[in-house]
């Protein structure tokens, strides 16, 4: 029999979710937005280097980046005083991480597009560096977003940072990837046939805006 | 004034402005030549966008790629440069008019009060509400060069502003240049017509060289 309790706990555990791979890519926009901006359409053998490294990261194994953050943030690691392993600020920071180089070459690839141009429009009418800079995120703006809802949808629905750094605990860190995992894992496939649903319908639905997005501007 | 000293332009390794030594002075100057001699390069260079490879660009006496943002900002806000291929922000035409005077921290009412005023002299007001996706190769180039005159510019560089126009909007244009009378202007242009309007200047260009000037 479904339950009722099982639908709550899931929207509990959806809600989660989105919260915290929300708070990630907002977190990465932070420095992936000054970085892009910087490195798009560079000329300097250095910016077309870091590009490549950026891009050739966008792929890296979720568990890796999990890894990684672990040996820092557990107790005997360099960042262990913060005592943010098993809390949901771990997720946030480490899903942030790992969107770092898809979020940065996102934008900075259709900022290119766009960077002469607008600069070049800015200056030709008495704007300052600052001020051309914000009109190019302007025109951007559309490019920004759907970079960022991409960004949002390799976050929500990775599992190996969520259950390293999260540990999935209940009512705590567990969200949708890392409650399937385990329901799975117990053979009950209710709760995890629910989120399955509700990770296929954020996704979905976030992809049904990036097109929308794209095809707006 | 703007004065060009010994400038020299190149895109790379290709030379595209050669020992350039120019004023460009109150009045109207027309920069005349073929299509790739360098006009659009020149009025860049003057305009400040461009870095000239060598030689020195003064605007009101100051060399602009030799002093600190704080005495060049004011300068270059006395100067606009009209771009060839009409470049408009995303958002109304009205927002893209009032662009320059918010960046001179206009407030919103005023600058599109001011906006509105330019609209109507050239007889597209009812454009002011419309995306600025939405328009035609003239409009759009009519509107990049109402975006220009609504900061009232001491010196206006136009780069072929009647290309995409009707005989109405040229002569609209023709009467707005004339009556700027304390105004530095200078236009490129292939439109002879359009040139002969004016007591003017001319600038012949050739492979980057000027070869006459009148
Ligand atoms: N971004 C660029 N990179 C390389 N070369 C360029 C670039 N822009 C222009 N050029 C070259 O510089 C030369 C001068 O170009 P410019 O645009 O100044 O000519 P123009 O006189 O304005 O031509 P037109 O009448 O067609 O507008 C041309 O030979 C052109 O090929
Ligand atoms: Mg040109």
């Amino acid at each position: 029999m479904y339950s009722m309790s099982i639908f709550y706990d899931a929207i509990a555990i959806a809600l989660r979710s989105l919260a915290i791979s929300g708070l990630a890519t907002l977190l990465a926009s932070t420095w992936c937005v000054p970085i892009a901006v910087k490195l798009s359409g560079t000329r300097s053998r250095v910016g077309k280097a870091i590009l490549g490294i950026l891009n050739a990261s966008i792929g890296l194994p979720t568990v890796i980046v999990g890894l990684v953050l672990y040996l820092f943030l557990s107790r005997a690691g360099p960042l262990g005083f913060l005592r943010l392993l098993y809390t949901p600020y771990a997720i946030v920071i480490g899903q942030s991480i790992l969107v770092t180089p898809l979020l940065t070459f996102l934008m900075a690839d259709s900022l290119s597009h766009l960077k002469d141009t607008i600069l070049e429009l800015a200056y030709s009418l008495g704007a300052t560096r600052r001020q051309a800079i914000l009109t190019l995120l302007r025109e951007s703006l559309p490019h920004i977003i759907s970079s960022m809802l991409v960004s949002f949808n390799r976050a929500v629905g990775e599992l190996g940072v969520a259950l390293m750094l999260g540990g999935n605990i209940r009512g705590l860190t567990r969200v949708m990837t890392t409650a399937i995992a385990l329901e799975v894992e117990k053979g009950e496939f209710e709760l995890a046939l629910t989120l399955g649903g509700f990770l296929l319908l954020t996704t979905s639905f976030i992809t049904l805006l990036i097109r929308a997005l794209r095809w707006r501007k | 004034m703007i004065k060009l000293i010994n400038v020299s332009f190149s895109y790379g390794e290709k030379n595209v402005l050669e020992d350039i030594n120019l004023v460009f002075d109150k009045g109207v100057t027309v920069v005349l030549g073929p299509n790739g001699s360098g006009k659009t390069t020149l009025l860049k260079v003057a305009a400040g966008l461009y870095k000239p490879s060598r030689g020195k660009v003064l605007i009101g006496g100051v060399n602009i790629w030799d002093s600190p943002p704080e005495t060049t900002i004011p300068i270059r806000r006395k100067i606009v440069y009209v771009h060839e291929k009409p470049i408009l922000l995303r958002g109304t035409v009205l927002y893209n008019v009032s662009y320059g005077l918010k960046l001179r921290g206009s407030d919103t009412e005023s600058s599109r009060r001011k906006a509105m005023e330019i609209l109507r002299r050239f007889g597209i007001e009812d454009l002011a509400y419309r995306n600025s996706r939405e328009l035609s190769t003239g409009q759009a180039q009519l509107v990049s060069i109402a975006r220009a005159l609504a900061v009232s510019p001491q010196y206006l560089l136009l780069d072929e502003p009647t290309s995409n126009l009707d005989k109405n909007r040229r002569a609209i244009l023709e009467e707005t240049i004339r009556n700027l009378s304390d105004t530095i202007v200078v236009v490129a242009t292939h439109d002879r017509l359009f040139a002969e309007k004016f007591p003017r200047k001319i600038v012949r260009l050739e492979n980057g060289k000027i070869v006459d000037r009148a």
